[in-house]
């Protein structure tokens, strides 16, 4: 690029330009004054010449054409350093003139991205910054270290009414009045002088000024004086004149009093005055001038011998030194060379200016004069630009220039300004935009805000355009201006400088530099008056949850604190506060199902279909044939939108979260829905909604404000609450539909601390059609719901049922239904999904008095109720009675039973299922009910059976029974044997077992009993009362008895049969046995607490098909003299089992100890599994000590005795029928003896194949001790 | 002497998964704004120079008056940035590298989504030590 058309190049050779001096007299002033001008201002317009076309031939031979030209025209009273404030209220004056303008876009949107990218490059910076930099550059005007801007030339004007003007002119170049610079010394006062004289042609002819002019001529010199003639126009306000002036206004020249006396002619000669003076004058005396001191510097400083002559004198001459190096004056040979120099440049013969300025810069070093110094390293980096020479070396004299004068200080800092603008300037032009922008970023530190701000902005324009862009950077060196702009005051500023950023942060996951943005520019929006954008900002931080409290308030301080200024509520799309959790979303529409309560919404729709199933009536009936697929009756089948009832509430559960630590006010939380009451119009436009993308949800949907006004269609509840720091409340809102139609829930609004409003839209629920996995999420999110008319709706609960019960707790409870329309509701059907826990009663036992009612009475018929539950073991379906009907408003009461089956926790589902009356859209629906049982173990009871050895049919039972509550103590009260087949009766050693009435908390009993089958053998004791099938364990004798036959213990036994004999191993136990006790009540207003425990099936320790016995006298008296004892015993042998069994008894006379298996151990084993496991350890313990005691025994006598008949014999037995084998054993000497050697085997014949368990087929065992005591008789 | 240290983790999105104040200085609000801009407008640099050197270890990329920023950049493009006004070199690349291994456990945590924040409590206490101990 050329360096002369570049920005630089443009400013420096419209600023660095001869200056001409002007001085006027008042009289000459005041006539330009009538045209509403000085005399600068009207001569200013036609200083810049854009053909001068000027041959200049400086020290070379060569002369070159000068094509552009411009001169600066000053008063001389303002050729002196300008006061530091009066610069800086001027450059002020300029950010806040643009500050004015800047306003209006601060309305529309910030720019985004590419809007940036497209911008031209010159736009990227506001232009007044350009202006700005001038201005800057401008306060250095007039130093002492630099001749550039000291006057080249000295206009003096005088006007024709002055009287006697020659001498004017000699006062107007008065020492007195002249500029310090030419006073102090510092440049030469023997500059051009010009002199003018002004006439008007309104005060007259021309002839007085041309009297003066000649009179002029002859005293000052024939070529240095003109005459100009102005204010020709004789009308006030020419209109010819507005035209011809319009050309130069762009040069600044503004006719504020609207009155111009200037005509065409006028101008022109101005003009050409101004030819003439710049092209016959002020050119030739700078060229004469760059000779006459270059031959000067020539002479005394080039060549070797003027170099050593140099460096020796300044050596001598290091000794007076002041602050800011030597003094220089003009006479001095450094000024000279500085003003050759700068000459040079000024008229463009930069290869001379920057061999001077070299020489000049050595000569500075040596003297330490760094200011000057300074000055020249920037001058010849300038030169070296301007030449597009070796850009190393101009970097290196900029670097040099601008580091120098940091060091030097204050004085120096200004111009370490204007060193950087300039050297950003160049780097700018070579497209080193980075380093531009350091540079800008070096200067803004040495400024004061308000131009360190302006600077910064630049620095950041820089990193825009820097390649690759620095987006970052920029918005970061943006925000810096910002904070300065707000500094210093400049408000607009700081938001435009924000603003521009703000491309840069948005969706920032920075948050810090979010909510500075964001607060600032909301903030200041806000001071400027700017409500409704301060307001959209500050929404951006309002929920920041990462911000400590006294931030968080400051942001809401604000915020509010704006909204409240705009007097009116504001609606906000998407308030971040409080936060509502739309995955938590969830809508809770009743249609044929109805809930009891809020909570059982949320149980699995799969458990309640699995629970109804055969509860409700398929679908698939309503259809008469295959082509009547869809029943015209029901609508709401043709789309998949949900189906509420008019009149019923529709529910919407949503979690909402407060982000901060302060706590928030939301009142009005409401739904804003939608009903239209034409049902096709609204499908079309659910439709459209649908395919609506996401985005443009709130531009498509009406404002909020005119779903208010459905009153009369439908009612939304509000709600009010407080959210506590950090606090995550969910709640309910509900809408109810008064007609049909469909009606939409479209979204959330809510109110902010009485001021905002808030509102969200429902995303659409086919958004989510494309993720086929999550299938969950799509139910809640079904908006669209079809209202049907009012429908009967049964509301119910169960009264009193506990959340916590004892295993074993047997309560009588109340289903209270209440129907709240107007029609009536019939066929009631109920189904429970845990009848092992719930049982439906009679509508009997209603009035009944629990547990009173379960006593014991005389007249109990009890099978017949048996016979109905029997059947609801497997379904668990009850239906009420026919003709049972809930009339509208009425309520309803039907009794429960419940029986803590297990410990544990358990979910009880009850759906209730109803039919109307009257025909409706919906042919029937359901009420389903919830309730979450916690079941605490109470007792474990367990039982252990075996057989007793001396009489068949007869067992002993163990039972075992443990507290096992922590604090409870419970009483037995009876045990009971279910069914006639078994009697229970005490051990016959005691008469009653009153001894155990209550068990304390984590303590353990076992009581011992008999038990008899008596189906079998027909026994006497059955008659009477002592042997029935319950026995009673409480000292309350028989009147406390409880009927275990009746409903519902008897229904609850068997549930509790059915479970348990899914678990047990064994296909059919021998009996089952409920254990009632009753909770010791601390405080006896308690009502009694009855606990029933049911144990089914329950079998004997080893069950064999065979049973045998000894029979045979116990004490023989026998004469061992004559002959040896002979005594006839009998074997008992009886089968039990259903088959025909083969028995074959083998006696052996002495027994092989060693070979033989414990066959007690074995058939324990073979038993296994039938009890509780925590008591087999203990049987198998008892069990095996008596084994091992019978060996032991048998081990130590050595038989005595012969079994003499025979050594084995075989019965066959039929099922249930005895035989008796005689066997004879031969003793040979008294004593006593025990005739347990003989072992028993038996086959079973299963008749009907594979019916029979394998290991109960074939077995064996051995004798039971029979004792004889022999006595040797007389 | 009160010494600032800013460390942040910037995941390859040039989000930040980590951040603390590791310096003795105390802390104050409107600093935790100044170094988030600060280094922040660094991921410019940080960007040119990483495809620039073949070595982890950036050093000081980017400065702002006193405060210097120095990079680290792993094979996945997340960089380590730690804004500091101290100036020895060595503990800062020490204490990177020592980083760069913590973080890599994290990395191999089946249950860590790259890119996502960092919240061990863990990987917090022994970032902190380490700068206690280099910086």
């Amino acid at each position: 690029m050329d360096p002369l058309r570049s920005y630089l190049g443009r400013l420096l050779l419209e600023d660095v330009t001869p200056v001409v001096m002007v001085l006027t007299t008042p009289l000459a002033e005041a006539a330009c004054r009538k045209s509403g001008l000085s005399f600068v201002d009207m001569l200013s317009p036609f200083s810049l010449f854009k053909k001068i076309d000027v041959p200049v031939r400086t020290a070379s031979d060569q002369p070159y054409r000068l094509q552009q030209f411009k001169i600066r025209m000053v008063y001389a009273s303002d050729v002196r350093k300008q006061d530091r404030e009066v610069a800086d209220a001027r450059i002020k004056l300029v950010v806040s003139e643009a500050n004015e303008k800047a306003l209006p876009d601060l309305l529309s949107d910030p720019p985004q991205l590419k809007d940036v990218l497209n911008k031209p490059e010159a736009e990227l910076c506001p232009l007044w910054i350009k202006k700005f930099n001038r201005e800057l550059i401008r306060t250095l005007s007039f130093s002492d270290h630099e001749t550039f801007d000291h006057p080249v030339a000295c206009l003096l004007v005088v006007s024709s009414k002055d009287k006697e003007p020659i001498s004017k002119f000699a006062d107007l170049f008065n020492a007195n009045q002249l500029p310090p610079l030419l006073n102090e010394g510092i440049m030469d006062p023997q500059i051009l002088k010009h002199y003018l004289v002004l006439h008007e042609q309104q005060d007259g002819p021309q002839e007085i000024a041309v009297n003066i002019l000649a009179e002029m001529r002859t005293t000052l010199g024939l070529n240095d004086c003109k005459l100009l003639s102005i204010n020709s126009s004789t009308q006030a306000d020419g209109s010819d004149a507005d035209n011809s002036w319009s050309t130069y206004k762009a040069h600044g020249l503004h006719n504020h009093e609207g009155t111009c006396f200037l005509n065409m002619d006028d101008l022109n000669e101005i003009k050409d005055f101004m030819q003439d003076f710049a092209s016959n004058h002020i050119i030739p005396y700078m060229e004469q001038k760059i000779r006459v001191l270059n031959q000067q510097v020539a002479t005394t400083r080039k060549g070797f011998r003027n170099q050593i002559k140099n460096l020796w004198w300044r050596k001598r001459d290091d000794v007076p030194e002041a602050a800011n190096g030597p003094m220089y004056t003009f006479t001095s040979i450094e000024s000279q060379i500085r003003v050759l120099s700068d000459y040079a440049f000024m008229l463009r013969d930069y290869e001379l200016a920057l061999s001077n300025y070299r020489l000049l810069s050595t000569d500075y070093k040596l003297d330490k004069a760094w200011k000057r110094f300074a000055g020249v390293q920037e001058m010849s980096g300038l030169c070296y630009f301007m030449l597009d020479q070796s850009r190393k070396d101009a970097e290196y004299c900029m670097e040099n220039a601008f580091t120098t004068y940091l060091r030097i200080g204050s004085s120096g800092q200004r111009n370490a300004t204007r060193c950087g603008l300039w050297w950003a300037e160049m780097l700018k032009t070579r497209g080193q935009h980075r380093e531009a922008s350091t540079v800008y970023f070096r200067i803004s530190n040495e400024e004061p805000s308000l131009h360190s701000a302006v600077l910064l902005e630049q620095a950041a324009c820089c990193y825009l355009l820097s390649s690759p862009r620095m987006l970052r950077k920029y918005g970061f060196h943006l925000i810096l201006a910002g904070n300065s702009y707000y500094l210093s005051d400049q408000k607009q500023h700081a938001v435009r400088a924000y603003r521009n950023a703000l491309f840069v942060y948005k969706q920032n996951p920075w948050s810090y530099i979010n909510n500075h943005v964001h607060f600032n520019v909301g903030r200041w929006y806000g001071v400027l008056g700017i409500f409704d954008v301060a307001i959209k900002h500050l929404l951006e931080v309002i929920a920041c949850s990462h911000q400590s409290l006294t931030t968080q308030s400051m942001f809401l301080n604000d915020f509010f604190h704006f909204v409240q200024s705009t007097g009116e509520k504001f609606d906000v799309y998407k308030l971040q506060l409080p936060v509502f959790n739309m995955s938590s979303l969830r809508v809770v529409n009743e249609d044929h199902r109805t809930y009891a309560s809020n909570t059982d919404v949320d149980v699995n729709e799969s458990i309640w279909q699995e629970l109804e199933e055969e509860l409700i009536p398929s679908s698939s009936v309503v259809r008469t044939n295959w082509l009547d697929t869809q029943p015209k009756s029901s609508p709401f089948r043709n789309n998949k939108a949900c189906v509420c009832v008019a009149g019923e509430a529709v529910k919407l559960n949503v979690e909402l979260k407060n982000p901060l630590q302060i706590s928030v006010n939301v009142s009005g939380i409401s739904l804003i829905c939608q009903l239209s009451t034409n049902l096709n119009a609204s499908g079309a436009e659910t439709g459209a909604l649908t395919t609506a993308p996401e985005e443009d949800i709130a531009n498509t949907k009406p404002s909020i404000s005119t779903f208010e006004s459905d009153g009369n269609n439908f009612t939304v509840s509000k709600l009010d609450i407080v959210l506590g720091g950090g606090e995550t409340k969910r709640i309910q809102l509900e809408v109810t539909p008064k007609v049909i139609g469909i009606l939409k829930l479209v979204g959330i609004r809510w109110t902010l601390s009485d001021s905002v409003v808030g509102y969200q839209y429902f995303e659409v629920a086919t958004q989510k059609k494309n993720k086929k996995g999550k299938r969950g999420a799509r139910r809640s999110l079904n908006t669209n719901l079809i209202v049907i008319k009012g429908l009967p709706k049964l509301t119910g609960y169960i009264e009193c049922l506990p959340t916590k019960a004892f295993t074993g707790d047997l309560q009588l409870l109340t289903l209270n239904l209440r129907n709240q329309s107007e029609h009536a509701v019939k066929n009631i059907k109920m189904k429970i999904s845990h009848p092992r826990f719930v049982i439906p009663g009679d509508s009997s036992d209603l009035d009944l008095e629990f547990p009173q009612c379960l006593r014991k009475h005389v007249q109990s018929d009890s099978n017949t109720v048996s016979e109905g539950t029997k059947e609801n073991v497997k379904g668990s379906l009850f239906a009420f009675p026919q003709g049972i009907k809930i009339q509208g408003g009425a309520t309803f009461s039907w009794p429960i039973w419940f029986h803590a089956a297990t410990p544990g926790n358990f979910s009880l589902y009850l759906s209730l299922y109803y039919e109307m009356e009257s025909t409706t859209d919906i042919p029937y629906r359901t009420l389903r009910m919830h309730y979450n049982v916690e079941v605490l173990p109470s007792l474990d009871v367990s039982f252990a059976i075996s057989m007793c050895s001396s009489r068949l049919q007869e067992y002993i039972v163990r039972m075992d029974v443990i507290n096992k509550t922590p604090s409870d103590s419970f009483a037995l009260n009876q045990l009971s044997c279910v069914g006639t087949k078994w009697a229970v009766s005490t051990l016959p050693s005691r008469d009653s077992i009153s001894f155990v009435e209550t068990i304390p908390a984590n303590q353990a009993v076992s009581c011992f009993f008999k038990i008899k089958d008596l189906s079998t053998s027909s026994c006497i004791e059955a008659a009477d009362g002592s042997c029935g099938s319950d026995i009673v364990l409480s000292a309350g004798g028989s009147t406390d008895v409880f009927d275990v036959s009746r409903t519902p213990i008897t229904d609850f036994h068997y549930q509790e049969r059915y479970q348990q004999g899914k678990l047990a191993k064994v296909p059919r136990g021998l009996l089952d046995f409920i254990l009632i006790s009753k909770a010791v009540a601390v405080n006896s207003s308690k009502p009694e607490q009855l606990l029933s425990h049911h144990t089914c099936h329950c079998s004997a320790l080893s069950q064999n098909p065979v049973w045998w016995l000894m029979e045979g006298p116990r004490t023989i008296t026998h004469d061992f003299s004559k002959s040896c004892c002979e005594a006839n015993i009998q074997l008992v042998i009886h089968n039990s089992s259903e088959h025909n069994t083969t028995v074959r008894v083998v006696t052996s006379d002495c027994m092989a100890e060693k070979t033989k298996t414990a066959p007690s151990h074995e058939s324990a084993t073979g038993q296994g599994g039938w009890y509780d496991v925590s008591l087999e350890n203990d049987i198998k313990a008892i069990a095996s000590t008596k084994g091992a005691h019978s060996q032991k025994q048998s081990s130590e006598s050595i038989s005595p005795f012969v079994w003499c008949s025979l050594s084995s014999a075989q019965v066959d037995l039929k099922p249930d029928s005895s035989a008796k084998i005689p066997l004879k054993v031969c003793i040979f000497a008294p004593g006593t003896y025990d005739f347990s050697t003989y072992e028993l085997h038996w086959k079973v014949h299963s008749s009907e194949s594979g019916h029979v368990d394998e290991n109960v087929t074939s077995g064996g065992g051995q004798g039971y001790p029979f004792y004889v005591n022999v006595l040797q008789g007389a | 002497m009160a010494s600032t240290a800013c460390f942040v983790i910037v995941s390859k999105n040039d989000i930040p998964i980590y951040d603390a104040e590791v310096g003795s200085a105390p802390k104050k609000e409107d600093q935790a704004y100044q170094h988030q801009f600060i280094l922040h407008a660094a991921l410019d640099v940080v960007q040119d120079l990483a495809w620039a050197t073949s070595t982890m270890f950036l050093k000081s990329v980017d400065r702002f008056n006193d405060l210097v920023v120095s990079v680290y950049v792993t094979a996945g493009h997340t960089r380590f940035m730690l804004l500091h006004d101290s100036r020895s070199e060595d503990g800062i690349k020490s204490f990177f590298q020592e980083v760069h291994e913590l973080y890599i456990k994290i990395f191999l945590n089946p249950l860590y989504l790259p890119g996502s924040r960092i919240t061990s409590s863990h990987f917090n206490t022994k970032v902190r030590s380490l700068a206690r101990k280099y910086l």
